[in-house]
């Protein structure tokens, strides 16, 4: 349970993280979803895995062979801790890359800020990085198509009326998530 | 020698079983846990004895074969339990399910049973509906029924074709509560093979541990034994691999005597044999007749697709010859007009040794997803099993063994000839006469464990001075050396025959001269050839693995070795009664029209044998039957 | 019945074997030949067992009974499928008809830590059974029950309950999960009985108790990937998982609330 209701609070943070962080508005307010954000995604690591190395133990050996006719289940939801380690490994890269990256200044409207903007610009001028950046959300798209409609049965938001509801809604929302995020170096690639 | 007292009360019909209930001795509900009672066998007559019992505050031991309760073979009915509620308002009453079992019977069953288990059936569908199970309902949300054979009234309630299974969940989880609350102690993967008689009376069991392979003792204050019928006495029949008379036979062994062993059900409706390789046969609920048509070809050998035969070139057999059942006449009935369409040569399939079932006209009536939603998982096993599509083709059916209706034999308060010995459910010889109805053994599995065992059990503790035993007493050494030596032997004898090998070929014999129609020289010929297949059992079948351990093969010796004595009683009994009647049909009885001829004169009697001994004939005991409500006559379905 | 595409094949089995729970298992070659593909998969097996009893050896054991589809004893991995290739079937309603001349399939028990392994397909399901122990009934004790018809259910819930209530207990559920939970068997129960008015009473109690249990057992927890439901001979859907998940989580609050203590597994 605590597992899920910190998924949960991932769920709605990173939301508000996408607002902030890209929104590039600054406050007070900033801190506190720092903070829960950075909370909530550790809790989630660290559930996620131990909630893996527990499954794998009440799993005991394994099979021989996989199932790979009718009765094969999505590749996604077989490799939640694959894809959710890598995209540990992004966030923190992503983090060096940008939060900690060079730090340029620039002066909007008689303020002094950082500009993030040359920041992007010149880093997704690299194709290299630009190719990294797409795999890795490509991946988060996989993590959240079953993530987000995982949660739902979770808390029971369920019933044979709204399966496929549920998986639309969550395929729709990781898409949405993933696309807007891939559609991002792209096009500062290109445009660039 | 044992006298045969049926122990049946005085009184009117209606109101015996209140009488004898109100006279009975009552265990003090504080001295329950003092007592231990086994119950051996958890289907649908032991669950439901071993859940009331420990309610009641007994000390119960249940006895599970298989690794859970929830698998014994009650789990496979499919089509229904019968109860007089009159819910459908068509007329039924407790009285009706009375009469219509006693004639369905042939009239040879006791009419006090019938009628205490026609009153207790109306319990029985509370009790379930109370413990959750799903029975199918109508759009008010009340209990729908449905129609089965031998009846003219709607009074079979039903869970889609999973019937039997729904009522069993409901059994065992009553069980598995008295489990939890520690009233029952659940032994599983444990397999009778004696019963302890000590000072004349039951005091308890030998089991193997079919995990480790130990032979334990249990003791008790008195046995329950509810393992079941013995129709894979014919090897291939409906009933599940590990069905067998085992428990049943040991303790007729040791006195207790086996009524009317000639009486099987063949059922009408299974899928037919494809091969050599085939292990058991598979049912078709019997509630398929309700909206299937059977019928052959007219012409012989006419190989055509059903498909291409019109109309007029069809003999719908059991319409044409039973207008008013039609296609619901008896079981019995239908099967033997199928085995003689078979035998004219107008047989249908590959094979030839199947008649057609047919839906074409009630889905063209009723639609594909009324059918479906009737019958829907029973139309997609068939076409698991035979690649067929049943909404296009017509079933291919035929008769299979299914249902003993003989067994142990018991007084009218379910205890053997041994004291404190009960024997329910199939296991007894009770109810259903020689012939059962359609969902009649459910409905008399749940009277046994819900409704009768636990008054009768009752009243033979109350009254009985039972003596301390514990396993080191002599009468469990015995038998616990006997089962360990007879395993011992099993394994030694290394000779050149598997297991299945006798028993495919016991089967085959019964099959031919004790089935569907039997004969004097044909049981003749089976008395000559069963026990010389016995013989070469004992010297040269083949058992692999050892003693101490999981060895499935090392089960099936020593049930096969008991079907081995007790097909030979089967055909002795069938030699004996000659007479037809029910699921008993002589060939050399029978009317100038094929019908079944009773002699009511000279067998209108229970027919119970008594052991004498390893391969010395059994002594026949005589319960004559009256009938004093419902009138002698000749059973007809026209 | 010997359906007109009847013919016989011949196949090569890979089977684990293992002599006890605590010995090494490992796969051992075995010929099946000339198998009619109108034989059953368990018939199938007969025969090799026969085979390797003429032999000599130790026959190959697996749990059957009824061998119907309705008790639930059959069931091992057939090229890591549940009960094999085909959905809403068990092993011993398998037939061979589904297979080709010359295929090699490898059988492998059901694994979980929960279910040991007794010998070669053979394991322990046990572990189910002490989960229904935990709570899967309704509390009523024989002969106290009002007339039938005094409770109406809604044909909808009925036939919703029915379909929750058809699970076999075979555990083909937990041997396909990932992570050996046994959530979808559990949940089946949970929502059978939560649906109907009979199972009202003791609605909460029910899933706490049962699902500590599950847990008890050594059963992994559910992460939503659906294999159980795919692999499940009766269809069981996986909206019962968020049955359970909803009944879980109401239950939980209230006892919270009410701050009185529950039975315990
Ligand atoms: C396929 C099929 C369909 C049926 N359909 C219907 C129907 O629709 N309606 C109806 O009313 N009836 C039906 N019947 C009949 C009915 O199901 C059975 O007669 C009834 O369930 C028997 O219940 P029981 O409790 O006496 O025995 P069972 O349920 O057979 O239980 C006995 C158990 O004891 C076990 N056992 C045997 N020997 C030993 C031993 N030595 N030690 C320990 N355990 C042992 C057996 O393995 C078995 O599991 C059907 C039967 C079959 C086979
Ligand atoms: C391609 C798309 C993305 C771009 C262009 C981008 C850009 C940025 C930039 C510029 C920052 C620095 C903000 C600051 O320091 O003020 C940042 C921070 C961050 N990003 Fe991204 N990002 C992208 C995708 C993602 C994804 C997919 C995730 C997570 C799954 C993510 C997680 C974070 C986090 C956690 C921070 C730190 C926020 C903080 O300061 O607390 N980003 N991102
Ligand atoms: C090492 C890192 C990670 C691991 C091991 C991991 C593991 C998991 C696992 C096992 C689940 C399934 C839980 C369930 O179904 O109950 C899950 C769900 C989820 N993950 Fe991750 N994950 C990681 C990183 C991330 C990141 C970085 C994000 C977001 C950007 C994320 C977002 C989600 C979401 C939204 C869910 C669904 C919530 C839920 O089902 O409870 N995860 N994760
Ligand atoms: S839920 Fe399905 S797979 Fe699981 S035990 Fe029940 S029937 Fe078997
Ligand atoms: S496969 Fe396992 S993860 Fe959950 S949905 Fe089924 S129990
Ligand atoms: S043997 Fe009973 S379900 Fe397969």
């Amino acid at each position: 349970m605590a597992h899920m209701l910190g998924n949960l609070l991932l769920f709605v943070g990173s939301d508000a993280y996408n607002e902030y962080g890209h929104a590039l508005t600054s406050g007070k307010i900033i801190y506190v979803a720092e903070a829960a954000l950075i909370f909530s995604l550790l809790t989630h690591v660290f559930m996620g895995m131990r909630l893996t190395l527990k499954n794998r133990a009440a799993k005991g050996a394994r099979y021989h062979v996989q199932a790979s006719g009718e009765k094969k289940v999505s590749w996604s939801s077989r490799t939640m801790v694959f894809h959710g380690a890598i995209i540990l490994f992004f966030v923190i890269y992503h983090l060096i890359t940008f939060k900690f990256g060079t730090y340029y200044e620039t002066t909007v409207n008689g303020v002094v800020m950082r500009d993030i903007h040359r920041l992007v610009v010149e880093v997704f001028a690299n194709p290299a990085y630009v190719a990294g950046y797409i795999v890795c959300l490509i991946l988060l798209t996989a993590h959240l198509s079953h993530g987000v409609g995982s949660l739902l049965q979770s808390f029971g938001l369920n019933s044979r009326a709204h399966e496929k509801k549920r998986q639309a809604i969550s395929c729709l929302y990781a898409l949405v998530v993933g696309g807007g995020f891939i559609a991002q170096p792209i096009y500062v690639y290109f445009m660039n | 020698m044992v006298t045969l007292d049926s122990k049946i009360p005085s009184g009117s019909i209606e109101e015996k079983w209140d009488k004898h209930k109100f006279g009975m001795k009552l265990v003090n509900p504080a001295n329950r846990r003092k007592y231990n009672v086994i119950v051996v066998g958890t289907g649908l007559a032991g669950a439901s004895a071993a859940a009331s019992l420990g309610e009641m505050g007994y000390n119960v031991k249940a006895f599970c074969i298989h690794e859970s309760p929830r698998r014994a073979h009650s789990v496979a009915a499919q089509g229904g339990i019968n109860a007089a509620k009159n819910y459908q308002n068509d007329g039924d009453s407790v009285y009706r399910l009375f009469y219509d079992t006693v004639k369905g019977g042939d009239f040879r069953a006791r009419e006090a049973n019938v009628h205490r288990l026609a009153q207790v059936s109306v319990n029985i569908i509370d009790q379930c509906v109370a413990q959750g199970v799903p029975f199918a309902r109508d759009y008010a949300g009340l209990l729908a029924n449905r129609s089965f054979g031998g009846a003219q009234v709607s009074r079979t309630f039903y869970a889609r074709g999973q019937t039997g299974q729904q009522l069993l969940i409901g059994a065992y989880s009553a069980m598995m509560r008295q489990v939890e609350s520690k009233q029952v102690e659940l032994l599983y993967r444990r397999e009778m093979l004696d019963l302890v008689v000590i000072d004349g009376k039951a005091r308890g069991i030998i089991v193997r541990n079919l995990l480790t392979g130990e032979v334990e003792s249990h003791v008790a204050d008195a046995v329950i034994l509810a393992t079941g019928g013995y129709s894979n006495v014919f090897y291939l029949s409906t009933n599940a691999m590990a069905c067998a008379v085992t428990a049943a036979w040991r303790a007729h062994k040791r006195g207790a005597y086996f009524a009317n062993p000639c009486y099987t059900q063949i059922h009408p409706t299974c899928i037919p044999v494809h091969g050599e390789n085939q292990s058991k046969l598979t049912l078709m609920s019997e509630s398929l007749r309700n909206d299937g048509r059977v019928w052959v070809p007219k012409n012989k050998g006419d190989k055509r697709p059903a498909s291409e035969i019109p109309d007029d070139e069809r003999d719908y057999f059991l319409e044409r010859i039973y207008p008013s059942f039609g296609n619901l006449a008896p079981r019995d009935v239908a099967s033997r007009q199928a085995k003689y369409r078979v035998d004219e040569g107008r047989g249908v399939g590959s094979t030839g040794v199947a008649v057609n079932l047919d839906f074409r006209d009630s889905i063209n009536r009723l639609g594909e997803e009324a059918i479906a939603a009737r019958y829907g998982n029973l139309f997609q096993m068939y076409q698991k099993i035979t690649g067929e599509n049943p909404y296009k083709v017509p079933m291919m059916i035929y008769p299979a063994p299914h249902y003993t209706m003989g067994g142990l034999w018991v007084d009218y308060n379910l205890m053997s000839t041994i004291p404190g010995l009960f024997v329910a459910g199939e296991a007894n010889f009770s109810d259903h006469g020689a012939n059962r109805l359609g969902a009649s053994a459910l409905m008399q599995g749940l009277a046994d464990g819900y409704f009768v065992l636990p008054y009768t059990v009752g009243n033979y503790l109350a009254g009985t001075n039972l003596e301390k035993v514990s396993p080191a007493h002599d009468g469990f050494k015995e038998a616990h050396q006997g089962v360990q030596q007879e395993l011992q032997k099993l394994l030694s004898i290394k000779g050149g025959r598997t297991v299945e090998s006798f028993h495919k070929e016991l089967g085959r014999t019964m099959w031919e001269y004790c089935g569907m129609g039997r004969n004097e020289a044909g049981l003749k010929k089976a008395l000559e050839s069963i026990p010389k297949l016995r013989e070469e059992f004992w010297n040269n079948v083949k058992v692999p693995g050892d003693l101490n351990y999981v060895n499935p093969e090392l089960e099936k010796a020593s049930r096969v070795a008991d079907f081995l004595e007790q097909g030979e009683l089967m055909c002795l009994d069938a030699l004996e009664r000659k007479e037809s009647c029910g699921g008993h049909f002589r060939e050399e009885y029978q009317t100038s029209e094929g019908e079944a001829q009773r002699d009511d004169e000279n067998f209108c009697h229970v027919a119970a044998w008594e052991w004498q001994g390893t391969n010395k004939k059994q002594s026949l005991h005589k319960e004559a039957l009256t009938f004093e409500n419902v009138k002698l006559a000749t059973r007809s379905y026209k | 019945m010997a359906s007109n595409q009847s013919k016989n094949i011949d196949l090569v089995l890979k089977v684990w074997r293992q002599k006890g729970p605590k010995n090494e298992g490992q796969f051992v070659d075995y010929q099946a030949k000339g198998v009619s593909t109108d034989a059953s998969f368990l018939e199938m097996l007969d025969a090799v067992n026969e085979q390797i009893i003429a032999d000599g050896g130790d026959p190959i054991a697996f749990d059957h009974d009824c061998r119907e589809g309705i008790c639930g004893s059959c069931g091992f991995m057939i090229d890591g499928e549940a009960h094999g290739p085909e959905r809403s079937t068990t092993v011993c309603q398998l037939h061979m008809r589904h297979f080709k001349d010359g295929d090699k399939i490898v059988l492998e028990p059901w694994r979980a830590q929960a279910f040991p392994i007794i010998k070669d397909l053979m394991v322990d399901r046990t572990a189910l059974d002490r989960i229904i122990s935990a709570g899967g009934y309704v509390s009523v004790n024989t002969g106290t029950a009002q007339d039938a018809n005094n409770l109406p259910v809604r044909k909808r819930d009925a036939d919703e309950a029915f379909e929750a209530a058809t699970c076999i207990g075979c555990g083909a559920c937990v041997a396909s999960c990932k992570n050996a939970s046994a959530m979808l068997f559990t949940s089946a129960k949970v929502s059978h009985l939560s649906l109907l008015p009979q199972g009202q009473v003791e609605r909460e109690e029910r899933v706490l108790n049962m699902v500590a249990q599950m847990d008890a057992e050594g059963f992994g927890a559910c992460s939503n990937t659906g294999a159980c439901s795919v692999s499940c001979p009766k269809g069981i859907d996986l909206t019962t998982i968020a049955r359970l998940n909803r009944e879980y989580v109401a239950a939980a609050m209230n006892k919270h609330d009410a701050g009185q203590k529950l039975g315990d597994g």
